[in-house]
């Protein structure tokens, strides 16, 4: 037998399968089932399906609400705690962190016709000279970094090199002797010796307080850790304990039941 | 007193984040439902479930209200489920523990459940999960969207930006495939009950 609906068949399959149909046209296709086989058939199997469909459940999240280690996506957000910020206050404390570091390390950044110029200034003064890095900068134009702050950038000429080569051997001849002089006479005082060993001791003594402390501290807090691992673990085998229990409890009712049951019959016969 | 989803919004938009926890305690649980049945994986349904809150509580002073704010949150959801099949370039996966922990089960049971019953259920469960993961993803959504959150046509159709007449036709193969599918299927019971005669 074929079916005869004219119409959107499918559709109204559907439809009437989910109950989402004006009342004039369920009662229109109800007519038609009544004397269509196939629509009846194809329905009851979808019926069927969905009564299936009704036993999945997804696996119970042990992390949703009211969950004893529920986490929720807003209010704990430590680690997400810079998105709150606005985007302009990040500019803010970012602009700020580079200029306070840039303070510290002394630097001096400028823009000329020759591109970027960034100098530190940790061990000399700006004015007396400094590093130069210098990006986007030919070679040949790197020049001495000795010119005061806000002069203007003139290329380095071979006698400038030869000065900066001299001032750096003046400066470098005094600590070469210095080094030379610790090494050829044995420094003669013992007592700045055991002076040294005893700050050196000191020293480790201390690293190894540190270390002590430090070494207690993990140790409590794998304790800790190990302790409420523990009372979670505990927490999860008494409640599937008592899902056993359950379950055994009921099996046990059956048997009852069913010995209870035989019992009867037998006292009869 | 219980405030309506409506109302919690605006008070979270003020600024009241206890308003936003209730939302959040109100539909964390759909939601998950919702990317568990599509993508199958528990993890990633836990991830996208957070990411849409997330997502919504970032969105919230941009809700208008011309939709329900539920409608909204799946439409959040939906996208970043369907973000993450394309991502993951693949179908849904199955999660079907080839070691089923008695232990688990038993903590899962009914208090009147058997431990055969909940066997079984549990079988049921897992090939629902096969069957549904052979779907296309629109024909997965639209059906989960009807069968587990209980929308209408219209609302699915707003949802997924689609006719209705689209909607009942994803669902109506949807559900052809899983009953060719689960007929394949010793642990599906083969009867139902006819749906003419209710």
């Amino acid at each position: 037998m074929r079916c005869g609906y004219e119409g959107d068949r499918e559709g109204m399959l559907i439809a009437y399968l989910y109950d989402d149909v004006e009342p004039a046209a369920r009662a229109e296709f109800q007519a038609h089932l009544a004397v269509c086989e196939p629509c009846r058939t194809e329905l009851d199997a979808l019926s069927g399906v969905r009564t299936t469909l009704s036993r999945w459940n997804p696996p119970e999240p042990k992390w949703l609400a009211g969950q004893p280690n529920h986490q929720s996506p807003i209010t704990n957000r430590q680690s997400r705690w810079w998105q709150e910020v606005p985007a302009w206050a990040q500019v803010a404390a970012a602009l700020l962190l580079l200029g306070v570091s840039a303070g510290i390390a002394n630097l001096d950044v400028r823009h000329d016709g020759n591109g970027w110029t960034i100098r530190t200034g940790w061990m000399t003064p700006p004015a007396q000279g400094a590093v130069a890095a210098t990006a986007a900068r030919r070679p040949e134009q790197i020049g001495v970094a000795s010119q005061p702050a806000g002069a203007a950038f003139t290329p380095a000429s071979t006698a400038d090199l030869a000065a900066l080569e001299r001032r750096l051997r003046d400066e470098l001849r005094p600590q070469a002797a210095m080094s030379a002089v610790s090494t050829q006479t044995p420094v003669r005082t013992t007592s700045s010796d055991s002076e040294i060993l005893r700050k050196v001791r000191a020293l480790i003594e201390e690293t190894e307080r540190r270390q002590e402390r430090e070494l207690a501290l993990r140790l409590a807090q794998t304790i800790n850790d190990v302790n409420a691992q523990r009372q979670a673990d505990l927490r999860k085998i008494d409640s599937s304990l008592n899902g056993v229990q359950n379950s055994l409890g009921v099996e046990v009712l059956k048997q009852r039941q069913t010995l209870n049951y035989i019992m009867r019959v037998n006292q009869k016969q | 007193m219980t405030w309506t989803d409506e109302e919690l919004v605006a008070r979270s938009i003020s600024g009241d984040a206890d308003s936003f926890n209730e939302l959040i305690l109100r539909w964390e649980r759909p939601i998950y439902a919702l990317a568990y049945r599509t993508i199958g994986r528990e993890e990633d349904a836990r991830d996208v479930c957070q990411e849409t809150f997330l997502r919504a509580f970032r969105a919230l002073p941009g809700f208008r209200g011309q939709a329900k704010f539920s409608s909204w949150l799946y439409r959040i959801a939906l996208n970043l489920c369907r973000d993450w099949v394309r991502r993951e370039r693949r179908t849904p996966v199955v999660q079907a523990p080839e070691d089923v922990d008695l232990m688990d089960l038993a903590a899962a049971a009914e208090p009147s459940e058997s431990i055969e019953d909940l066997v079984a259920r549990k079988d049921l469960s897992r090939a629902v999960e096969k069957a549904m993961a052979l779907l296309p993803e629109e024909q997965r959504t639209a059906i989960v969207l009807k069968e587990y959150h209980g929308l209408t046509f219209q609302e699915i159709a707003d949802l997924i930006g689609c006719p209705l007449s689209t909607v009942k036709t994803r669902l109506y193969q949807g559900l052809t495939v899983l009953r060719r599918e689960l007929a394949k299927n010793e642990t599906v019971p083969k009867k139902a009950g006819s749906v003419f005669q209710r």
